[in-house]
This record gives C-alpha cells, structure tokens and sequence, in this order.
C-alpha cells in the first residue's frame, strides 16, 4: 500500500520563511500522521522528519563550547543527555558547563550612561539561571572573554550596544537560524534580512557567485514582507537575547515608511537600517546615489519612528560623502558603511554573466579597503555614529573600521565560512583592550584620523 | 547541526567520480541521514571564502565516520579533494532534509545519475540491512563514472547504463527505469538537473495518464535529492532558492530531498526563480 503524504503535511511548504520554533510545532502536531520511517531509526538513532521537515532538532551548541576554549556557552545539559550524541555529551559534561546568563535585554535600546555601573545588570543572575541548580551565574559569566571589559558604544544616536559587534543585513536571516549554531546573545545586535512592503521572490538563479577573497550576490531582496516577517519573527525576536535592528528596502518613499509602520511596536527591535543601496532590485539604490533622495527618505522615516535610525551608504554612489552629509542633515542617526560593491563575473564556458541578473554585489575580505577608506572619509564628514561593514573576518578587520572612524561593525560574508566569525571578533575586541589597557573599547574608534578638524568628530574622542 | 573538525581518514581516487574522502567525525555521523549534506570549509582562510556542500556517500554511526565524494572543481573542490589522512576538516552539518523510507516499502527503486549516486548508497545500504529488496540504478557518463558494483552491498541488485555503453545498458538511468517502475513500491533517486527533470516528465505523463499504468503510484509518491549553487547553507542568504509548487524553497533547507511532484522543472533546469523587477 503506498504511504501518500498527508496533504497538510506538504503545505507546510508553503511559506517561504518560518521560524524554528513554528516548524517544531507543525511538525509536532502532525507527527503522528507521518507513517514513514527513516531507515536509520533501525539501527539505532532518532526517527527523522518527512522529506519536507526540518531535518534536525537544533543541536545543542556543546562542540561549539569545545571549540571556543574555556568559555563554556550554552550548554544544555538535558537536550545534550537526550539527543543522540550521548559520547560527546559526556564529554561536555565534564567541562562544568552550564547555562550562559542571557544580559538584561532591558538595557537594550536605551540611551543609557556608558558607565561600569550599567554592566552590573549583565551580571544579575537571570530567572533562567537560577533554575539550572548546576550553574553558577557568576563562574560562567566570567568565563566568557568579553566579560568585565567595557565594549560598550553608541552604535547610533540613542542605541548604546552592549558591545559593537552586529551582523550584516541577508548574511544573519532573521537571527533565529545561526541561534541554533551561536549564542546570538552575546553579539551587539543583529541586522534582518532586507524587509519590503510586499513579499518578493527574488531574483533568478544564478544569485551566488565566488570571486577572489569575496562573494558576487543577487538575491534580489526576497522576503516574506513587513508584516508576515513581524508576525513570524517579533516572538523570536523577543527571546533571542539580543537587540534587532529591521533593515528597510523599497521603491519610493512611501515604502520605506510603510515598512516602519508595519514594523513597529515588534517585540526586539531597536532601530531600522535603511537599505538605500541594494544594487540588485531595479531602483533600490537609487535612494542612495543621490543626497536629496537620500536626504528625502530619511526625513520621511524619521517623521515615522522614534526609534533610531540608520542610513545604510552604497558605495557606488558618485559621492558617498555628499550622501552622507545629507542623511546626517535630514536627521539619520548613524550611517552604515559600506553596503556592497558592483560587480560581474562571466562563465567562460556559456559566454554569459554567472548570475541571473548578470551584475551583483560584492562582498567579502575582497572590498575591505574599499570599505575602511570610505569609512574614513564618511567620519570625517559627519558627527553621527559609523557602523563600518565590508569583509570583517576577524577582530583586527574589525579595529581597522573602529580606528577609521566607526563606532560599531557589521560582520557579514564571513558568517558564511566561519559561523563563529562574529562572536570571534567580540572576543577578539575585549582582547585587544584587555591586552592594550584601554579603559573602554571606545578610546580607540578614530585613532587613525590623522587630522580631527572642527566639522566634528567629536564623538571619536 | 553541529560545527566539527573532523579529521580525514582516508582518501582515495575513484576513477572519474572524484575523490573519496572518510573522514572521522562522530557527531556529525551519529546526526547524520541519507540524503542530508555537510558543509565542508576549502582551509581556514577566506579564499577561496565559500564552503561546498557534499552529500553523505557514506554514514558509519558505529564507528563514528562519514565518506563524501569531491569532485575537484574549483578551488575549493581541489582544496577538499587533496586532504590526506590525518588531516583537519572544518565541517557544519548534517544540514538539510533527508530521504524516507516508508514502513510498508519492501521493494525500494534508487535511481543515480554521476555523483548523484552518493545519497543512494546510502539509502541501499541503510535499505538492504533492514532487509529490504533494494534496485540501484546508476548512470554515468561512461564506466569511469560509475561507482564501483562490488563496492555495494551483495544484497543490493544493480543496473548500469553508461552514456558511451562502456559498461551496462546504453543510454540513460532514465531508459531503464520502466522496467523496474512495476516492481518496485517506493522511488529515491538523485542526479544533475536534466536526469531529475527526465524522471519528473515520466511523472507528469503517468499523472496525466487516464488508463492503469504499472509504476504510476510509485512516480507519483518519488522523492528526489536536488542540488544549487550555495551560500550559507544554513538558510539565511537565500542563494539555493528553486522553486517549488508551494513556492520558493531553499535547497539547504526545505531540501536538498523534496518530493518530485512538489518541484518545478523547465526543459532540463530547475525553474526560473522570481522575476527581474
């Protein structure tokens, strides 16, 4: 008798995005109705998921914790005893691992003194932790590298982060899909994947292409839109432990405004990234190659919000300066720099464009001195706060854009290869001012500014 | 999913299909399911900067060991395909969806197309120890591209079909599926894009089909392990996007295994994806 997947079982599909946790609940509503059976299950391990299914619980991140030394991070004792990797949970065990101490997601997205004192709240024990008989709050806050340094910046006028390490916009989803790699709570906030008013499908294949030291992209901004990715997402949002920043896409002003609207009041998020340069949707960067376009559309989002918000530079644009006095003039408050650079590359074989749209964005180690550069000029222009973005790999790329200018950064592209990549560099920053004696990562962002002239950089002291 | 550092067992050319690499890596082998895939990294710098995806050829839970198969292509192929025993291997995985067997299944078709073969060794090993009757059809494009027969379990019938007619059957997996269609009562297979979308027109004509036809039930309930190019395979950058009949869906994810009928094929391809706007 031939086993027919039951039809609601396939609809699951149907969604082009969904959270973990919302799979996990389909699937465990409709468990019983799947008849398969993975073969596997005879010898031994766990019954897997139908063809459509998420594949694999979310491991616990126990190897992870192996691999990042002594800091011990979220390990969960009881999925790690019940899942199938009973050897290495052993293994884990042994290390006196225990839960990690989620920091007070109450201090996130408020102006608030850069004080040592506000760092007291990261080291209350949380209701979480407390439960866990196991730990001790204190041992494990310790442990971790960036405890007890001061990494704390004003990443954009009125959002001071915990430390200035966020993740880049289409490089980090919705932030729930690496949580179940990473502790996304230790990072300084995390970057959505472009939101737009409508649900879009994206571009044709081919939208991925390697280059040297760097990746080609199109996806052509393909998302659920504003209020299905507020809807799946704000829960998410609220129990990820770290602030979210929404990243805005659209074709007019009215667009960008819209998604605000729709976007606010979502549990999470602190501040929109406004993305006026995507090179691969006709017309999403044409906000940002013009000042007065750019100009136009900030004062129209900031008329919307009072959250923060954040004007995202293309380098591709005839003056990036110009844009970005422009958006400082129209109220943004901190700029993002840099967004990703044009680019081609063209299959010999077929004698045509590797991607879909032939051009894309370049990203990646490959566009960083491109990046720093830009940053450097930008801070010398404007007295908003930098986010400095393009090919951060590790800490040292990372201080490169604090010394230029920037006050917080953005670790994109590298995710990719190395999932680990952004919480290195958080662990690699507290290293460097533990190392350097610094009383704060902050008296190194604009170090190397060779002239400070009276157009203000004031913040950059 | 788990970050792991395997380590490279052995290595070992065989013929065209590539390189064969066992590398010891014990959570990803206890985690890991036929048709699911690992991430592999091409060195610990960031050029090349992407990692390639390679399917399971091989699950050894016991002894805590996976077999891939890397075609040296690219860089980064070459990169994965020179290790030699004793080697690092950064890998993230097993990611993605996996095959399923149904519980009534008591004769299982695997159809193979190139390296395609990989998850279908799997599965008919995984098939034949349960004690299933289990048919590998595997196609190359001549005898070098082929996996080695003896090398499948004794339990495991075989058929070949080279392009060149260098080994077994003359043609492609596609012509001696009918055959086998009214034997079996599930169907697995996993190839480029053409073989796919061949075994998925075979589909369409016994759907369309009005009269009793021997396999149709079979076709009709086919899963099939796709492949595209990849990003971050974990479900964020949305480059492996194909399209399915409930809409986008991302091969790291809602794949690499869908059911045959849920995807959408044009001519040989994998259908064209959204729009350019």
């Amino acid at each position: 008798m031939p086993w027919r997947r039951p039809r609601k079982h396939v609809e699951r599909a149907r969604d082009v995005d969904r959270s973990v946790e919302e799979m996990l609940q389909q699937k465990a509503e409709h468990a019983e109705e799947d008849e398969a059976v993975d073969l596997a299950a005879l010898d031994g391990a766990s019954v897997v998921e139908a063809a459509m299914g998420e594949p694999d619980q979310p491991q616990p991140p126990s190897e992870l914790a192996t691999k990042l030394g002594e800091a011990v991070a979220g390990v969960d004792l009881e999925s790690e005893a019940a899942g199938p990797a009973g050897a290495r949970g052993a293994r884990s065990l042994g290390r006196g691992s225990s839960r990690p101490v989620p920091a007070d997601a109450g201090t996130f997205g408020q102006a608030h003194s850069s004080t040592p004192s506000s760092r007291a709240s990261l080291l209350a024990p949380s209701p979480a932790a407390s439960q866990d008989e196991a730990s001790d709050p204190l041992e494990v806050v310790v442990s971790l590298p960036e405890a007890g340094i001061d990494l704390q910046v004003e990443a954009a006028r009125g959002l001071w982060l915990k430390n200035p390490v966020m993740t880049a916009s289409g490089t980090f989803g919705q932030g729930t899909e690496y949580a179940e790699l990473i502790d996304v709570s230790r990072l300084g906030a995390i970057v959505n994947k472009g939101t737009t008013v409508h649900a879009r499908p994206g571009n044709p294949q081919y939208r991925i292409a390697e280059t040297p030291s760097g990746i080609l992209n199109s996806i052509g901004l393909e998302n659920p839109g504003a209020e299905a990715v507020a809807k799946r997402y704000g829960r998410a949002w609220a129990e990820l432990g770290v602030p979210v920043i929404v990243n805005v896409a659209g074709y007019s002003v009215e667009d960008y405004v819209t998604v605000v609207r729709e976007m606010e009041g979502t549990p999470g998020v602190v501040a929109y990234e406004l993305n006026v340069s995507c090179p691969n949707v006709k017309g999403g960067m044409l906000f940002g190659m013009d000042p007065g376009l750019a100009a136009e559309v900030t004062r129209a989002v900031k008329a919307e919000t009072g959250k923060p918000v954040i004007v995202k530079l293309t380098p591709n644009a005839p003056d990036v300066v110009a844009v970005a006095r422009a958006c400082e003039e129209a109220g943004a408050d901190a700029l993002t720099s840099i967004n990703t650079v044009l680019g081609m590359r063209i299959d010999t074989k077929k004698r045509r464009p590797v991607l879909g749209t032939g051009s894309g964005g370049l990203s990646g180690p490959a566009i960083r001195p491109i990046a720093v550069h830009i940053t450097y000029q930008v801070a010398q222009a404007v007295s908003i706060p930098i986010i400095g973005a393009g090919g951060i790999t590790n800490a040292a790329d990372a201080l490169e854009f604090l010394m230029a200018g920037a006050s917080a950064v953005q670790v994109g592209t590298a995710t990719f290869a190395d999932p680990l990549a952004p919480i290195k560099v958080v662990e690699g920053l507290a290293a460097y001012v533990r190392e350097n004696g610094l009383s704060s990562i902050r008296d190194i962002i604009g170090a190397a500014q060779a002239k400070r002239d009276s157009a203000g950089t004031e913040y950059a002291q | 999913m788990i970050l792991e550092t395997g380590r490279v067992v052995s290595t070992e050319t065989v013929a065209d299909l590539g390189t064969v690499l066992v590398v010891s890596s014990p959570g990803i082998a206890t985690r890991a399911h036929a048709g699911q895939f690992v991430h592999v990294r091409p060195g610990d710098r960031f050029d090349p900067l992407l990692r390639r995806p390679y399917s399971f050829n091989g699950i050894d839970r016991k002894r805590g060991e996976i077999e891939l198969i890397v075609k040296p292509l690219g860089e980064g192929g070459e990169w994965i395909a020179e290790r030699r025993g004793g080697d690092p291997l950064d890998l993230l995985g097993p990611l993605g969806t996996s095959f399923v067997v149904h519980r009534a299944t008591t004769h299982l078709l695997l159809v193979a197309g190139g390296t395609g073969i990989a998850p279908m060794k799997v599965l008919a090993e995984q098939a034949a120890a349960a004690g299933r009757n289990v048919t590998l059809i595997m196609g190359g494009r001549s005898i070098h591209h082929l996996w080695p027969a003896h090398r499948l379990p004794p339990a495991v019938e075989y058929v070949t079909t080279t392009e060149d007619g260098s080994f077994g059957i003359r043609g492609r997996v596609t012509d001696a599926m009918p055959e086998y269609l009214s034997w079996a009562d599930q169907l697995c297979a996993c190839g480029p894009w053409p073989m796919l979308a061949a075994v998925g027109r075979m589909r369409d004509e016994a759907a369309r089909s009005t009269s009793v036809i021997a396999g149709r039930d079979v076709l009709l309930d086919a899963q099939i392990a796709v492949e595209q190019h990849m990003g971050c395979a974990m479900g964020v950058c949305r480059a492996c996007v194909i399209v399915t009949a409930h809409g986008n869906a991302r091969v790291c994810r809602e794949g690499p295994v869908l059911s045959l009928g849920d995807v959408r094929f044009e001519g040989g391809e994998p259908a064209t994806v959204g729009v350019i706007t």
